[in-house]
């Protein structure tokens, strides 16, 4: 499982990046965790406002920072 | 971690060297920083409670209760380009961007959107635009100049993305935007717009030149009428995410602010007011020029801008090249331009400073002479 977390250093995006790992962790769960901080490479999946999250190359949330048992729905499906 | 732990190594090898060869009793140091506490006490005196804060509540309200899309989709590729241009002219007013928001809004505007041309207005008028800045320089520099940085950014932006875009025609990709509504319930747009009328009316009766007492009574039962207001009409979740948002503006822009007033008002007894009148004391082409040429490389943290343009001002800086400072300073700053670069390239980035720089001075001069 890859998980992607598009943006640059804002608190959001470090925050998104923290509640990943949380939920990563409490789900025992392997995943690649992958930062991409290139705006062409953002763009490139549409998103236009970060931070976003993208889970094996699907986008999952934009624009917002999701909680912890959101991103944990995600990985366990 | 690793990088912050560098950098507050450096600085606390810096504040321990500028410390350790600061000659006892010196005079200057102690002058300087009577002034810069001065300074500090002025803005938290005049500005904090009255300007500052109400425009805080704002942004916060723009980001929870202001949807992005619908904004966003006036700049989409098949709309029209004047209503595209004039949009992306105010964004930063109706979207209460953070700056790290701007470039991947910018570069998405650019490649499936609207184009280079609305893209290049939103990128500058984003920063140049938003609420906190525009009512402190009414409030701190004054009319005159705080309706001249308004209206100047709003038009300066429409030029540039024109004349970038006129320079440079690009070829459309193709790709969509994510721009799916999220689902969210917000007030009424009549409850949002007495609760956006009574925040800025708070702001803009501050500004009056009417009897105090008049004016903070009015400022006190608007800010109860909002109050009221959030009690009664908002949800409970909604209102607690606004009070965050705000919080998290304040937390990003506030402690910066009060180092930028502290350092402004330490180095004013500091600068000599010969080299600032010699400079840029009146409103001459290279006054204004350079004005905006330190302007777009300088950095200014949100609304660092204000303080230092007031001690500038203070010390004999003419209206014109401070108009240009104003202008050109929050948009654009050299670490910013090497971000911009990786969109835009070299030769574009290149182009848009300059036309910022150029149209800046102009803008400082047309003011000057006015």
């Amino acid at each position: 499982m890859k998980i992607e977390i598009l943006g640059g250093g804002c608190p959001k995006c470090k925050m998104l990046e923290a509640n990943v790992r949380k939920a990563i962790d409490e789900l025992g769960a392997k995943a690649e965790i992958v930062k991409v901080t290139e705006i062409s490479k953002i763009i490139d999946y549409g998103v236009m406002s970060t931070p976003a999250i993208v889970i094996d190359g699907e986008v999952k949330a934009y624009g917002r920072v999701p909680e912890v048992e959101e991103i944990k729905k995600w990985v366990r499906k | 971690m690793e990088n912050n732990d560098k950098i507050l190594f450096g600085a606390i090898v810096a504040v321990f060297l500028f410390f350790y060869f600061l000659p006892p009793n010196s005079e200057w140091f102690n002058n300087a920083v009577l002034s810069g506490l001065n300074l500090l006490s002025d803005y938290a005196k005049q500005h904090v409670l009255t300007c500052l804060v109400p425009a805080l509540f704002i942004a916060g309200a723009i980001t929870v209760f202001i949807k992005k899309e619908k904004v966003l989709k006036y700049l989409g590729r098949d709309s029209n380009k004047v209503i595209a241009y004039g949009v992306a002219s105010i964004t930063g007013v109706i979207l209460a961007v953070c700056s790290c928001t701007i470039l991947p809004l910018f570069a998405g505007i650019k490649k499936r959107g609207a184009g280079l041309g609305p893209a290049i207005t939103f990128l500058f008028a984003g920063p140049a635009i938003n609420i906190a800045a525009i009512f402190l320089t009414f409030s701190v520099l004054g009319y005159k100049i705080g309706l001249a940085r308004a209206i100047a950014s709003i038009i300066i932006s429409i030029l540039v993305g024109l004349t970038m875009a006129l320079i440079f025609r690009e070829k459309e990709e193709s790709g969509k935007m994510l721009l799916e509504e999220q689902k969210e319930e917000v007030p009424s747009i009549i409850t949002l717009a007495v609760f956006f009328g009574l925040m800025i009316g708070v702001l803009v009766v501050n500004g009056l030149q009417i009897d105090a007492m008049i004016k903070y009574t009015l400022m006190a039962l608007f800010t109860l009428g909002v109050i009221a207001l959030v009690l009664l009409k908002f949800k409970n979740h909604l209102a607690k995410k606004w009070l965050e948002e705000t919080w998290g503006f304040s937390k990003t822009i506030l402690p910066l602010l009060f180092i930028g007033i502290f350092i402004a008002g330490f180095v004013m007894p500091l600068i000599p007011e010969e080299m600032v009148e010699q400079v840029v004391g009146s409103n001459s082409l290279q006054g204004n020029l350079i004005a905006a040429i330190f302007g777009t490389f300088m950095y200014f943290s949100t609304l660092t801008e204000i303080p230092i343009l007031q001690v500038l001002i203070l010390k004999g800086m003419a209206q014109g090249p401070a108009l240009a400072l104003l202008l050109a300073g929050p948009s654009l700053s050299l670490p910013n331009m090497l971000v911009i670069r990786s969109v835009l390239g070299t030769k574009k980035t290149i182009a848009y400073v300059s036309l910022v720089i150029l149209y800046s001075t102009f803008a400082g001069l047309v003011f000057g002479a006015l």
